[in-house]
């Protein structure tokens, strides 16, 4: 099955909405990695549905995450992960990646 | 192995793409990935040299540590001319170079291309 790794840098209030990934993505696998604000998505309870609702997985990076105190509001939906993960996942887990 | 490919657009000081840019540059090395880095409009600020930032991390300094280390970085000379930055002040290894030239067969040459922009 084809993938795609959606690349997520700002906040969630800067993104009108998550129509791209859903459209972009279509029956692919579709994973999600949030650096930077865009970490904040966990801790918005309608952002964070409906983020859930348009990925397979969702990656989030734990420096980003511990620079603004979030850690506390990741859910079980959320994989938290560190910099060498975010490689494998780039090199060797997805085809491609398209930063929304 | 492969061969990252990353790019950006934002300064360094705008916000903080060029240190995650930096971060999983340094990560995918140190996996024995190769990568490179192509930057343009204000990111053409990545390869400044004498960068002195007070109160934040020093992204040219990471910068030229990791040149050193096999680490391609090139930006855009038409974006640094109008930004007023000329051949000479790059960061020792870096490149000002173009997005014709360079990025197209960096972007060519790359397993994965990553974009770091907002």
């Amino acid at each position: 099955m084809p993938s795609k790794l959606f690349i997520l840098l700002k906040s969630p209030h800067e993104y009108r909405d998550l129509d791209a990934v859903a459209a972009l993505g279509g029956d692919d696998r579709v994973g999600v990695l949030l650096f930077e604000d865009a970490t904040l998505f966990p801790a918005l309870k309608d952002r964070r549905d409906e983020l859930i609702d348009v990925a397979d997985e969702i990656y989030v990076m734990g420096d980003d995450l511990d620079a603004r105190g979030l850690r506390s509001k990741v859910g079980k939906e959320f994989q938290v992960i560190d910099y060498p993960r975010a490689v494998d996942l780039i090199m060797d887990e997805f085809d491609q990646t398209i930063t929304l | 192995m492969g061969t990252l490919c990353i790019q950006l657009r934002s300064g360094t000081m705008m916000n903080m793409d060029s240190n995650v840019a930096v971060k999983l540059a340094k990560a995918a090395m140190d996996k024995g990935h190769k990568v490179t880095m192509f930057g343009y409009g204000e990111a053409v600020t990545l390869i400044k040299d004498g960068q002195d930032p007070k109160r934040f991390p020093n992204v040219g300094k990471e910068i030229s540590k990791m040149t050193a280390e096999g680490l391609e970085v090139v930006v855009c000379e038409t974006c640094c001319v109008a930004r007023g930055i000329h051949r000479g002040e790059e960061i020792r290894g870096t490149k000002i170079g173009s997005l014709t030239n360079d990025f197209s067969r960096m972007a060519a040459e790359a397993d994965r291309l990553v974009t770091i922009a907002r």
